[in-house]
């Protein structure tokens, strides 16, 4: 650089330090320092490892029937007890992981990536763009998503891959909806104008300013979904139109239990309890996300 | 002196309710190599949008439709979107009026200011980030090092600003917009951060156009000073005669409703009335209603900017019948 006047003489450049900067890592110990989180990303962790090791972990193959064990409470044998035909709830809970967590990514990850996109362009183009898409979410929006999810498996054919696509799409509006909502607000800030006057394309400042700061949104309503997902397959399996038997899914196992409250109360409680388990980790795992992503909170 | 910016009859319209409004009319001005070139003004004149207009940064309702603004030998407004955004940062840069918006709350410094060298020179990795720190040591920022890694939200306004200038000459601009860049400051620190601007100018060799509706500003660091009012060029002339010897009526106003030395137990003077609107813009002098000198003709027509001498050109139907005229 040229020379300095006097009055701005810069100090000896000292080294720089390096950044605490191995991004991931410094992350995770963030997280890692609120207590709540710790646990529940160790229980995350346990599920998927639970699921990728179920051959090994499970006692049974879930579909294997004991004709002598019918509707049999928790016992040495079936340490969640047996369901109406004989099959061992353990074994089934096991199993259900693999499907119940990848139905819920898959579908997330559709709701994320469409919803997220839609989003950002109607709030950055503005005018006639966002009018026709946000007029499309409006329709989408005004059936409850349910509805919509069973119009698209009716369409796509009942399996459980098509109740995943349904469920994701059908939760594309309401996402896009809230995207363009945190959007809108940074449009008309002052960095976004200050990043075209230093020549930033349009790609670059969607990229590089707005979607930092919808970062948050983002995280938490994802984390909220996760839970929706789970639900809205549940749903969808149990009027047949989702996961087909005898796949063993939580939420087609918690409605199979439901049949059977009064007399095999493990039935329906113990997928119950895995999904509520599932579901309050991830949430309270997005509470200290949204936390750790938020500059203003790094002390 | 070379040229680096020359404004003719630059032209911004803004759409209304009906039609468009002329918000800048007809302005001309030029900013030579190496001078601090004021454009003053009270609120509404036009100044703002002058200046975004130089960079094609107006927004959808607003459009340049005539003039000519040429930077060094390219016709800005003949160049595309993807000329443009060479241009911008790399050639022209701009700092705002508002620093603590300014800035994007959820990325590191060193990412904000990283990112225009990335962008503009193509620079990675290390190379980035000791320009950086080499930059925030340039604009007077102590700690520079750890503030690399540090958020926004941790730096005062003034801090800010000079965060704000750092990004505008990373990549060495022949020219530096200023919109309003102290408006936003206490005093001190205005003086502070238009001493930065000076010094900065002489090291890198750069012209600077600065927004201002503050006539101390103008008289500590511009050397010539465009007076605009209504969206029209008032008066042009170096700072020390504007200030000495003002010529329209505006700018005598404007001088007088500052607090200086001789006004000190006397009551301040003000200029009666409101800058007019685009669409309240009559037949005559825009000025006139406000003027203490209005006569008859300022009604009737709009008086030409008439060059007074070397330097200084002024709008007003008092130098009508003076020799130096045309």
């Amino acid at each position: 650089m040229t020379k300095l006047s006097e009055a701005y003489k810069p100090i000896q450049a000292r080294s720089i330090p390096k950044a605490p900067l191995n991004v991931k890592f410094d992350t995770l110990k963030k997280i890692m320092s609120y207590k709540r989180a710790k646990y529940c990303l160790a229980f995350l962790f346990l599920i998927v490892i639970i699921g990728v090791f179920a051959p090994i972990l499970a006692p049974y193959n879930p579909n294997k029937l004991f004709y002598d064990a019918l509707l049999q409470p928790p016992s040495k044998e079936h340490l969640l007890g047996t369901d109406a035909i004989g099959r061992d709830t353990l074994s089934r809970l096991i199993y259900g992981v693999r499907v119940t967590l990848s139905v819920s990514v898959f579908a997330l990850g559709i709701t994320f990536v469409a919803g997220t996109f839609i989003g950002l362009i109607c709030a950055y183009i503005g005018g006639v763009v966002d009018n026709i898409l946000m007029r499309i979410m409006d329709i989408l929006l005004a059936l409850p998503s349910i509805i919509l999810a069973l119009a698209i498996v009716a369409i796509l054919g009942p399996s459980l891959t098509n109740a995943m696509l349904a469920v994701g799409i059908a939760s594309i509006p309401g996402f896009a909806r809230l995207i363009r909502g945190a959007a809108l607000t940074i449009k008309s800030s002052g960095y976004v104008e200050a990043s075209r006057s230093i020549g930033s394309s349009h790609s670059w400042i969607l990229r590089r300013q707005f979607l930092p700061n919808v970062t948050g949104v983002l995280i938490v309503y994802t984390t909220l979904f996760i839970g929706v997902a789970i639900l809205d397959t549940a749903a969808l399996s149990f009027i047949g139109l989702g996961a087909q038997p005898p796949t063993s899914e939580w939420g087609t196992m918690l409605s199979e239990g439901k049949d059977y409250l009064y007399e095999a109360w493990w039935l329906a409680t113990f997928p119950g309890l895995a999904i509520t388990a599932v579901v309050f980790s991830v949430n309270f795992l997005g509470d200290a996300l949204r936390d750790v992503f938020d500059p203003k909170s790094k002390g | 002196m070379e040229n680096v910016l020359e404004v003719k009859e630059l032209t911004t319209q803004f759409k209304g309710k009906v039609g468009y409004l002329t918000v800048v009319d007809k302005v001309d001005f030029t900013v030579r190599k190496g001078e601090v070139m004021g454009i003053v003004g009270e609120s509404g004149c036009g100044k703002s949008v002058t200046s975004l207009s130089i960079l094609q940064l107006l927004d959808k309702k607003g459009k340049v439709s005539g003039g000519e603004i040429r930077f060094k030998d390219i016709d800005l407004l003949k160049q595309g979107e993807k000329e443009l955004r060479k241009i911008r940062g790399k050639e022209i840069s701009m700092i705002f009026q508002d620093p603590m918006t300014s800035l994007n709350p959820v990325l590191t410094i060193g990412k904000q200011i990283g990112e225009i060298i990335v962008k503009h020179e193509k620079q990675k990795g290390s190379n980035v980030k000791s320009k950086v720190v080499e930059l925030l040591q340039l604009v007077g920022i102590p700690r520079a090092n750890e503030l690399f890694h540090e958020y926004p939200h941790r730096l005062s306004g003034g801090m800010k600003q000079r965060v704000m200038i750092a990004m505008a000459i990373a990549c060495n601009p022949s020219l530096l917009i200023a919109d309003e860049p102290t408006t936003a400051l206490d005093v001190t620190i205005q003086a502070q951060i238009l001493d930065l601007l000076r010094s900065l100018k002489d090291d890198m060799d750069m012209s600077i156009l600065l927004i201002t509706h503050d006539l101390g500003v103008v008289a500590e660091i511009c050397d010539r000073v465009v007076v605009m009012y209504a969206g029209q060029v008032v008066e042009t002339t170096d700072s020390r005669t504007l200030l000495r010897n003002p010529r329209h009526p505006y700018t005598t106003g404007l001088i007088e409703s500052t607090p200086q030395q001789s006004t000190i137990g006397k009551r301040l003077k003000s200029i009666p009335g409101q800058v007019p609107t685009p669409d309240e813009y009559g037949m005559g002098c825009r000025f006139a209603d406000r003027c203490p000198k209005a006569m008859e003709i300022c009604n009737h027509g709009v008086p030409p900017l008439l060059m007074i001498d070397e330097n200084t050109s002024c709008r007003c139907w008092l130098y009508k019948e003076e020799e130096h005229g045309v």
